[in-house]
C-alpha cells in the first residue's frame, strides 16, 4: 500500500517534468500539443479518496502552470476533471468494482480507451476554453482541441499499452 | 442540526473542489490584468535553474548551426573593420592637425551598449508567447529594455528577477512597435495576429506608400530600440481593416524556433529621455 503511494508521487513528478521539458515544446502544425499529465488522474485507483484526487489534481495543474507562466489555467481545468472523475468512471466501469482497481489497458482495454478519450477531451476542452479568454478565433480553438486530443490520447494509450506488455512478460 | 452536519461532511469534497476551482479562476483573471505575476513565472529562481539545466542540453544540439552563423557574422565584421581601418589610416596620414593635445575624450561612450545573453526557455504553443533569458537585475537588466538577435529584433524585457528576465517577443498579441520601410519615412505600427510564428503585420501605413515584396522593415522612433534595426522583410500585402491604410505581412528576420543567443540593448539616456517626455505628458 505504501509502495503504491510512493509510486504515485514518482509518476506525479515524472509527468510534470515530461510535460514541461519535452511535450510543451512540441507543436505539430501549430495546433497539436500533447497534454499528458492528466494520465496521473486516469491511473488513480477506483476507490481513492475524493480529497486526495481533487487536491492532487489541483497541485499537478498548479505546478504545470508555474512552469508555463499560465497561472490558474491548467489548475482550473485539472481540478474540474478531478472533481468529476468518479462520475466519469461510473459511466464506463461497473459500479461494483473493488476499491484497489486501477484502470488500464491490462484491465479492460476497450473500457480504458473510452474512459481516456472522454477524460482527455473533457480536460482539453476546458483547458483551451479557459485559455481562449485571451484568444481571438473559436475555429482555431476547436482545431487545437481536436488535434491536441488526438495526439494526447494516442500517446497515453500506447504508453499504457507498453507498460502493460512489459509487466506481463515479466510475469511469464 | 445533525442533518446539516451530515450534509456538510458528505459533500465536503464538492466544497473543496469549488474552493480550489474558484482559486484557480482567480489566478487566471489576476494574471490577465497584471500581465505576469512576479512569483508564478519562469523568471523565478527555481524554475529558472531547472530551465537552465535543460537548456544546456538543447543548446549543445544547436551548436553547429549557431557556430556557422557566428562565423558568417564574424566574416562580415572583419571585412567592415578592414575597410574602416584603411579609411582611418588614409585620414590620419592626411590630417596635419593630429596633435596629442586634441586627444579624444576618454569617457565618451556610445549611447547603446549590448549585454549578451542566452535563452533558457520559451513558449510558442499558445497565444501568450514569452522567452526567458539568463540575465537579470544583477547584470543590469531593467524592464522595457530591447532584445535583439544576430538577425533582427526579438522583443522587449517585461519582467526581471535577480538572475533571469522575461521577454515579450514580437509574436505576442500584446507587442506593439513602431516600424517603417527602409527607403521611406512613413511609419506604421507592427503587431502580431496570433496565426503564424514567422509573420507579423505592419499596419497603418498610408496607401500611397511605394513598396516591393522583399523590402526591409526597420525600427522607427522608439524609446526602446535604436533606429534602423532590421525587423523583417515584406512578404506580401495583407488584409487591411481600414481603407485609408495598407497592412503588410512581414516575414520576421529572427527565427524564433531556433533562437539561442540574444543581445539586450542598454540605453544610457533612457531614464533621461523618459523623464523629459513625462513632462510633456503631464
Amino acid at each position: 500500500m505504501k509502495i503504491r503511494y510512493l509510486q504515485e508521487v514518482f509518476i506525479f513528478i515524472l509527468l510534470i517534468m515530461l510535460q514541461v521539458i519535452l511535450l510543451n515544446r512540441i507543436n505539430v502544425f501549430g495546433y497539436a500539443t500533447p497534454v499528458l499529465y492528466i494520465y496521473f488522474l486516469l491511473k488513480l485507483p477506483f476507490g481513492r479518496n475524493h480529497f486526495y484526487t481533487i487536491i492532487s489534481g489541483f497541485l499537478i495543474g498548479l505546478i504545470i502552470d508555474i512552469f508555463l507562466n499560465t497561472p490558474g489555467m491548467n489548475a482550473a481545468a485539472t481540478t474540474i476533471v478531478a472533481t468529476f472523475r468518479k462520475p466519469i468512471l461510473n459511466l464506463f466501469y461497473d459500479r461494483e468494482i473493488f476499491d484497489e482497481f486501477v484502470p488500464g489497458m491490462n484491465t479492460g482495454a476497450s473500457q480504458f480507451v473510452r474512459f481516456t478519450v472522454f477524460t482527455v477531451l473533457f480536460h482539453l476542452t476546458l483547458l483551451f476554453f479557459i485559455e481562449s479568454f485571451t484568444l481571438f478565433n473559436a475555429v482555431d480553438t476547436f482545431l487545437r482541441i481536436i488535434a491536441s486530443s488526438i495526439v494526447s490520447i494516442l500517446i497515453i494509450i500506447s504508453m499504457d499499452g507498453l507498460i502493460y506488455r512489459k509487466k506481463s512478460s515479466e510475469q511469464t | 442540526m445533525r442533518n446539516l452536519f451530515n450534509f456538510i461532511i458528505r459533500n465536503s469534497h464538492w466544497m473543496l473542489a469549488t474552493l480550489l476551482i474558484a482559486f484557480s479562476f482567480y489566478l487566471v483573471f489576476a494574471h490577465n490584468s497584471y500581465q505576469r505575476s512576479v512569483y508564478l513565472n519562469s523568471s523565478n529562481k527555481v524554475m529558472g535553474w531547472i530551465y537552465n539545466t535543460s537548456n544546456n542540453v538543447t543548446s549543445f544540439v544547436h551548436l553547429k548551426k549557431n557556430n556557422q552563423l557566428l562565423l558568417e557574422q564574424n566574416a562580415t565584421l572583419e571585412s567592415e573593420l578592414y575597410l574602416l581601418r584603411s579609411t582611418l589610416n588614409d585620414l590620419v596620414s592626411s590630417d596635419s592637425s593630429n596633435v596629442v593635445a586634441f586627444a579624444n575624450d576618454s569617457i565618451a561612450q556610445s549611447q547603446f551598449s549590448f549585454i549578451p545573453s542566452e535563452v533558457v526557455n520559451m513558449s510558442f504553443s499558445g497565444p501568450n508567447n514569452f522567452i526567458t533569458i539568463n540575465r537579470g537585475s544583477i547584470d543590469g537588466i531593467k524592464p522595457d529594455m530591447g532584445v535583439i538577435s544576430q538577425r533582427g529584433v526579438v522583443g522587449v524585457v517585461s519582467n526581471v528577477s535577480t538572475n533571469f528576465s522575461l521577454v515579450i517577443p514580437i509574436i505576442n498579441p500584446l507587442f506593439r512597435l513602431s516600424a517603417k520601410l527602409k527607403n521611406s519615412d512613413n511609419y506604421g505600427s507592427l503587431s502580431w495576429n496570433g496565426k503564424n510564428l514567422n509573420e507579423a503585420q505592419l499596419g497603418e501605413l498610408p496607401k500611397h506608400e511605394v513598396y516591393n515584396n522583399g523590402d526591409t522593415v526597420v525600427t522607427s522612433f522608439s524609446r526602446i530600440f535604436p533606429k534602423q534595426l532590421i525587423i523583417g522583410f515584406v512578404s506580401r500585402i495583407g488584409e487591411s481593416k481600414d481603407d485609408n491604410f495598407n497592412t503588410f505581412e512581414v516575414e520576421l528576420a529572427t527565427d524564433f524556433k531556433s533562437l539561442q543567443n540574444v543581445l539586450i540593448i542598454s540605453d544610457m539616456y533612457y531614464e533621461e529621455q523618459k523623464a523629459l517626455e513625462s513632462v510633456a505628458k503631464r
